[in-house]
This record gives structure tokens, C-alpha cells and sequence, in this order.
């Protein structure tokens, strides 16, 4: 019986990290932010923890606080110029910081190992701990959403006008946005850096930005509970069967396509959607 | 030597205008982001490959490759985007559906070609130099430029002075407008779509040709040089897609002949990043492209 | 007793003047008008108030503050609300969310309790919702609270607007061409809301088209044409007013 739960941890584990990127992503969106970071400063996080234990022995805690406060403070800097653009110009302009992380990070060979990665990093993070996180980043998200952030966070992202015109400042919001956003991921990244003894740079590039992407797409941008179910539908998928997992990325594919054309609010807020709906109608429609 | 290095960086931005053309022309028409051009581009060196490897001609496997990307772009289109023209959401579910169409045509070259990299034959292109000056130039290299220019000429030719040019025009400028002129707006954006691919098509064999090494990945670095190019020329602008090309190979050339390498990519992403900051519609693109635009 | 005031306001586009030197003066407890035709100006003039335009010349002040140079989100914080000319809600949200966001401004809450959800932040959107509610009810809205606001009639959804608005507890409403596209009976309804507003001791500037439903509501009206006031003063001076008939019908009729 042990064996058959033990069997699962790893996936478990993949769970609660990829749960608090999924949440990163999750809440720059909300925002009305455009931003596709999340995996650099996921890959920021997990260098700056790692580095921290490789190069100077530090403890894990302090290790994975600072991946997390060089996380938020990389996002917040990179708020500022991101702050002019909108839309598609925001995507481009994170993509092309990923790129840029990617390749100063390689170009760094002394202090990252470039290509071949860091390596040595203890593993001090375990199972408990990753869920004690991702619960706790969970209820963070959870928090806001229902607080006067989340409000704020809603109304920019539907219409801006309205937004300063009820005396939301726009700038504000969405640099608080961003930090969150980054200091989850770097936070997320640190844990996964003291996770698995190695990591590389092309772990925090396209193929990240991609699965992180599609969680939320696929689960839902609009409640905490889409990013929950996204990842774990997204997760478990492959390994219902073989032909799935080695299909993966098309299938990841397939399901961008599929998803945001037909289902564009993600299962896990169609879903709620529905059911408020039903729960309105049963009241007895008003005269509206 | 200078002259050599900016020989080789005009052959090189002809390339480029061929990719970024299509590119800045289906966000121009649909302000849709495709990011599954790349594989587009990709699928045309492939399909060169295969033909020339099927014991097909060069002009054969050229013709084929463009028509091919052209009719594959145009399946994007109509899988992935047409939905979205009625909901709206072209910008965001723009980029996450081509997202998702670029990975499901890579990942389908990567099994067609067992994640191989392919080579043309020797001698698919007649391996011939020619000296004037000092400078050496391959008749592959005076081929691409030919085949670049001439196709951005015919482009130009069909978007300025055709009917069908009009009619694009047209729907760029209002697609209700336009409809309640008679036109019929999806024939013209898969026409658009077409041409796009067809240009990717077109660019992929020549660099398939040129570097002789073609892979199911190749398009990836192209997508990113697109943005470059297309952000700097400004989003949905021909003339300056094609000046940014130029601008852009010139300098990609410069500096991979001058500088250490590996630094080019950070130059480049910086620099794109720095457009961005201070001059999001590039060169020649409208005004306030990049701030507060009206929310619907 | 504030006003709001306009003072030499000027607009210029490179070459293009779009708006010269308006001085219009709204003080509170008062319904003013601001009329002119097609092209007159009078959006320029309302994204300069609201700060979604920089003003090239003059001031504008509520009460002893100057929002000349405010950023747009602190408009609203200076005691002035506005409605849209197209209606914008947040059609997804609930009505009562849509009054909800009208409360931001009053919301204290730090930060960082709005971040981990502390009970000070708990509690205090429990009492903004008591607060939305009643404004829902003062505006006979309660039966909709929980509809998404996208769904109700035209009507409904001009009142949840003007609820939203009045929800920051403003000294001055802008109203920009609020009664657009609707009949007599409609509009009727809306001049009731309207005089409420006057009533309870705010501002109200209204941007209208329709001349008979501005000379029905305001004491005091500014007529706009090509960027300039034309003419001002009580209703029926300005419609009896020569400049202003010229500019709405043509020389011949003045």
C-alpha cells in the first residue's frame, strides 16, 4: 500500500511546485498584465537559491528567501518600463526577457555553469514542505481575490477607464500585480532548485512558459480554483496512459487550440459560471 | 572585411523581410500575433527536403514548399483564429492558440524526422563563387537575394495596385465596412494567411539551402528575430518590416563577425526590450500602439 | 457649498485648437448643462476634467483643489465621478459587485492585510457590501444584486451605473450624455435621479444633446461650438439666444 502511494509522490511534489507557478501566472493576468515571465523569474528564484547553498553554504530557508525577494525585486524593476505597454507588447516584451535571462545566463558560465547547469545543490525540500507552500501561496491568491485587491485587480483588467475613474490607481495595482506574481515564482523556483540537486537553464525557458501558460488557460484565469485544476488535469493526463505522455506537447497543443476557442473561461470557471447560473434561475428569474 | 560582411548581411536581411513580411502582415490585417509561423517557415524547408530527398528537383521542391506552408497557414487560420474574430479576443487568444498550433506542427516534423537533423545532398545548389572587387559571392547567395526581391516586389505589386490589394486594405481599415461593401472578409484574410505562409514557405527553403541544416527546431530562433524585426518596423507595417529587415540583418552580421559570440542574442533582446520601452510602434508603425488603447 | 471650476480652459492639438478658453462654473446643489453640437468639443472638455487628456492651457478646480495636472485615478479622489456616454460595466460581474468597486476609494484596509486576508480586511468588505446593498435599494435595484450586470435592460443598467458613481460619494457627477438613446418615459425617470443628486448637495454637470431635457433640468446652461462658448445663462435665454440657433440650425433660422 505504501509502495502504491510512494509511487505517486513525485507527482505530487511536480503538483504543489507547479501549483505556485500556475498561481504566478495566474495573478499578473488577473491584473490585466499581459506578462509571460513567470518562468524567468522562476529561473531567477531557483539560480539565486541555488547559487546561495552551492557558492556560500547558506541555509535553505534563507536560500529559497532570497530566490523569492530576487524574484519580486527583478519583477518590480521590470514593472516599471512594462508599465507604458499593453497587450501583445507586453507578451513580447516578457518573451523577450526570458531570452534575455537565457542568454546572459549561459553567457555566465562562472557563476551559473552555463549550459551545463548547477549542480550539488542539497536537497532539503521535501514533499511536506512543498505542500505547507503551495497551500499557503493558495490561500494568499485565495485572499486577495476575495479583498479589495482582487476587486481593484478585475476592474483594470476589464476596463481601465472605469477603473481610474473609481480612483484605481492603475500603476499601483499593477506593479503589486507583478510583485506578487514574481515573488511567487521566485519563491517556487528556489524550492525547486533545493528539490532536485541540479538545475539548467533550459528548464526556465519556452517549454516552462508554455505549461505554465496552459494551466491557466485550461483550468481558468478568473477564480483560485482554475490554476488548482489546470495543473492537476495537466499533470495527471500523461500519465493516464502511455501514448498521452509521450505525446504530451501536442497534446498541450491541441488543448490551447481547443480550449481557448471553444472554452475560453477554462473548465474549472465555465463550470462555477454554470452552476451560479443555475442556482440564479432556480431563485426565480427577476424581471430584468 | 566590411564590404564582405555587409554583402553577406543584405543576402541575410532579404531572408528575414521574406519571414518578417507575413508575420507583420497577419498582425496588420487581424492584430493577431501568429506565433506558429515559425513552424510554417519550417515545414517549407521540410518539405524541400523531402522532395530533393524523394529524388524531386530543386525548382520542383521550391514550388511545393510554398504551397504547401501557404495551404498550412491558411488551415491555421481557419482552425485557430476564426473563432476568436467573434469573440473578439484576437489579442490574447490569438497568441495562446498559435502557441498551440506551433507546437502541434513541431512536434509532428519532430516525429516525421525522427528528430534528425536533414542535409540536403551536396550539390542540390550548384556550389559556384563569384569574385568582383575583393568580394566573393555564391550564386546561392545572388539566388537568395533574387528570390527575396523578387517576391517582395510581386507582394508589393499585388498589395498596391490589385483589386485584391484594395480588398485587403480594406479589411485592415474596417471589416464591417468592408463587408457592407461586398467583400467577403474570410476569403480575403485566408488569402492573406496564404500569402504569409507562402513568404515563410519561401524563406525557410533558402535558409534550409544556406546552412544546410534543417531541423523540426529551426524555426524558434527565426520567431524571435521576427519579433525584432517587426516590433522595430513597427507592428502591421510593410515598408517597415522591409527597412527593419535590412536594419537587422545588417546588424545581426556586424556583430556575429565582430564581437564574441553568444553576446548577439542578448544584444539583440536588449535591443528589442529597449524598443519597446521607448518607441513600441518602431520606425514606421502608428502612434500609440503600445499605451492605454481603448478597452472594449 | 464647493464649486467646480473651469477656468480659461484650453485644448490644443499641434495646430488644432479643440478647446479655447472655457470658463464654466459648476457649484454644488446645482444641475448645470453644457450643450454645443457634433464636434463642438465637449468630449475634449470631459477628458481634460477626468484627466484622460493633458490640458494645454487654464485650470480646473474642485473646490480649492487643482486636478489640472492629476493623474486620471485621482480625479475621483478629489470628489468627482463621472458616467460614460456607453455605459461601462463590468458585464461578468454581479450588480452588487459593480457598486462594490464604486466603493474602492473609501476602502482603508492596508495592504497588506488586503494580502493575507487578515479579519480587519474581512470585515471591512462585509461593511461594503451592507453599504452596496443599500445603494442597490435606494436605486431599486435589490432584485438584480446577484445578476451579472451585462444581462439587464439598457435602463437597469444606466442605474447601476449611476449607483457605481454615486457609491464614491462624490461632491460632483459628471454625466456625459446619459439618457442616449432613450425615450421619454425613460429619461423622465433618470431627471428624477438627477434632481436627487442636486438635492443631496452635489455638483452636477450634464453633457447632453437633447435641448428640451437640458432646458427641463438645469438652472444655468454653456453652449459649445467649435471649441469656444458661445453663449451661456438660464435656458430660455440661451435657446432664445441668436449664436446659439445659428450654430445648431444655421444663419438663416437665427
Amino acid at each position: 500500500m505504501s509502495n502504491f502511494i510512494a509511487g505517486y509522490i513525485p507527482l505530487f511534489d511536480l503538483y504543489c511546485l507547479h501549483v505556485g507557478l500556475a498561481l504566478s501566472q495566474f495573478i499578473v493576468l488577473r491584473a490585466g498584465v499581459f506578462s509571460l515571465a513567470t518562468a524567468a523569474f522562476a529561473g531567477i528564484g531557483a539560480y539565486t537559491a541555488g547559487i546561495m547553498a552551492v557558492n556560500f553554504g547558506m541555509h535553505p530557508a534563507l536560500g529559497v528567501l532570497c530566490g523569492t525577494l530576487t524574484g519580486m525585486g527583478v519583477a518590480i524593476v521590470l514593472s516599471i518600463p512594462l508599465a507604458r505597454l499593453r497587450g501583445v507588447y507586453q507578451a513580447i516584451a516578457t518573451v523577450a526577457f526570458i531570452q534575455i535571462c537565457l542568454s546572459l545566463n549561459i553567457y555566465s558560465e562562472g557563476l551559473t555553469g552555463g549550459a551545463m547547469g548547477l549542480n550539488n545543490i542539497p536537497k532539503t525540500v521535501g514533499t511536506g514542505t512543498l505542500f505547507v507552500f503551495a497551500a499557503l501561496a493558495s490561500y494568499l491568491i485565495w485572499a486577495i481575490e476575495k479583498g479589495r485587491l482582487g476587486r481593484a485587480f478585475n476592474t483594470i483588467r476589464q476596463d481601465e477607464a472605469v477603473a481610474a475613474s473609481l480612483g484605481i490607481s492603475i500603476r499601483r495595482h499593477q506593479m503589486l500585480a507583478f510583485a506578487i506574481s514574481g515573488a511567487l515564482a521566485g519563491l517556487f523556483g528556489g524550492l525547486e532548485a533545493y528539490h532536485s540537486y541540479a538545475i539548467d537553464p533550459r528548464q526556465f525557458g519556452f517549454h516552462l512558459l508554455i505549461t505554465v501558460l496552459s494551466y491557466v488557460i485550461f483550468g481558468g484565469r478568473n477564480s483560485v480554483i482554475g490554476p488548482l485544476v489546470g495543473v492537476a488535469f495537466l499533470i495527471i493526463l500523461p500519465e493516464l496512459a502511455r501514448p498521452l505522455a509521450e505525446n504530451r506537447m501536442v497534446i498541450y497543443g491541441i488543448m490551447l487550440i481547443l480550449v481557448i476557442n471553444y472554452m475560453p473561461k477554462g473548465v474549472a470557471d465555465t463550470a462555477i459560471d454554470a452552476i451560479k447560473a443555475r442556482r440564479l434561475k432556480a431563485r426565480g428569474g427577476a424581471d430584468i | 572585411m566590411l564590404a564582405q560582411q555587409l554583402l553577406n548581411g543584405l543576402v541575410v536581411s532579404g531572408v528575414y523581410a521574406l519571414f518578417s513580411l507575413g508575420f507583420t502582415l497577419v498582425f496588420g490585417i487581424q492584430r493577431i500575433l501568429n506565433l506558429a509561423h515559425g513552424a510554417v517557415f519550417m515545414t517549407g524547408a521540410m518539405v524541400a527536403y523531402y522532395t530533393v530527398d524523394g529524388g524531386g528537383p530543386l525548382w520542383l521542391a521550391f514550388i511545393l514548399a510554398v504551397i504547401v506552408s501557404g495551404c498550412l497557414s491558411v488551415l491555421v487560420e481557419i482552425t485557430c483564429f476564426r473563432r476568436l474574430r467573434k469573440t473578439g479576443d484576437e489579442e490574447f487568444g490569438g497568441v495562446v492558440s498559435s502557441i498551440g498550433a506551433g507546437l502541434v506542427i513541431t512536434t509532428i516534423a519532430q516525429q516525421v524526422s525522427n528528430t534528425q537533423i536533414l542535409r540536403f545532398p551536396f550539390e542540390t545548389f550548384p556550389v559556384v563563387i563569384f569574385r568582383f572587387w575583393d568580394l566573393r559571392v555564391s550564386m546561392l547567395q545572388l539566388f537568395m537575394a533574387g528570390a527575396a526581391l523578387l517576391m517582395v516586389m510581386i507582394l508589393g505589386y499585388l498589395f498596391y495596385k490589385t483589386a485584391f490589394g484594395r480588398r485587403v486594405r480594406a479589411v485592415t481599415d474596417n471589416e464591417h465596412a468592408a463587408t457592407l461593401m461586398g467583400i467577403n472578409p474570410n476569403r480575403v484574410y485566408s488569402q492573406t494567411y496564404f500569402i504569409a505562409g507562402a513568404l515563410a514557405g519561401a524563406a525557410g527553403v533558402l535558409v534550409g539551402l544556406a546552412f544546410n541544416s534543417i531541423s523540426f527546431v529551426m524555426g524558434e530562433p527565426y520567431m524571435m528575430f521576427g519579433f525584432a524585426i517587426i516590433i522595430l518596423g513597427g507592428l502591421g507595417s510593410i515598408p517597415g518590416a522591409l527597412l527593419a529587415s535590412v536594419i537587422f540583418g545588417m546588424v545581426q552580421t556586424l556583430t556575429i563577425a565582430y564581437l564574441p559570440s553568444g553576446l548577439t542574442d542578448t544584444i539583440i533582446f536588449a535591443s528589442l526590450f529597449l524598443i519597446l520601452l521607448f518607441r513600441p510602434h518602431g520606425l514606421l508603425g502608428q502612434e500609440d500602439a503600445g499605451n492605454l488603447g481603448s478597452r472594449r | 457649498m464647493t464649486t467646480l471650476k473651469l477656468t480659461n480652459l484650453s485644448k490644443r492639438f499641434g495646430g488644432v485648437v479643440a478647446s479655447e478658453d472655457v470658463n464654466i462654473k459648476v457649484p454644488t446643489g446645482e444641475i448645470i448643462g453644457l450643450i454645443g453640437p457634433n464636434g463642438a468639443g465637449k468630449t475634449t472638455i470631459v477628458n481634460m476634467i477626468t484627466g484622460m487628456l493633458p490640458v494645454s492651457g487654464g485650470t480646473i478646480h474642485v473646490g480649492d483643489i487643482d486636478i489640472t495636472h492629476a493623474a486620471a485615478h485621482e480625479i475621483c479622489r478629489a470628489g468627482l465621478a463621472r458616467t460614460f456616454q456607453n455605459i461601462r460595466l463590468l458585464n461578468d460581474a454581479s450588480v452588487l459587485d459593480n457598486v462594490l468597486i464604486g466603493l474602492h476609494r473609501h476602502e482603508k484596509s492596508s495592504t497588506l492585510s488586503a494580502l493575507l486576508g487578515l479579519p480587519t480586511s474581512g470585515r471591512e468588505t462585509r461593511a461594503l457590501k451592507v453599504r452596496a446593498m443599500a445603494l442597490l435599494a435606494a436605486f431599486d435595484l435589490t432584485k438584480f444584486a446577484e445578476y451579472p450586470a451585462g444581462g439587464l435592460s439598457y435602463g437597469h443598467q444606466r442605474k447601476v451605473e449611476m449607483a457605481r458613481a454615486v457609491a464614491t460619494d462624490p461632491d460632483f457627477i459628471l454625466l456625459d450624455e446619459p439618457i442616449a438613446g432613450m425615450n421619454d418615459v425613460e429619461s423622465d425617470a433618470l431627471a428624477e435621479i438627477f434632481r436627487d443628486f442636486a438635492r443631496n448637495g452635489k455638483g452636477v454637470l450634464l453633457i447632453e444633446h437633447n435641448v428640451r431635457f437640458v432646458a427641463k433640468l438645469c438652472s444655468y446652461v454653456y453652449v459649445l461650438d467649435g471649441g469656444k462658448l458661445i453663449s451661456e445663462g438660464t435656458p430660455e435665454n440661451v435657446l432664445k439666444d441668436p449664436a446659439v440657433i445659428t450654430a445648431y440650425l444655421g444663419a438663416e433660422y437665427a
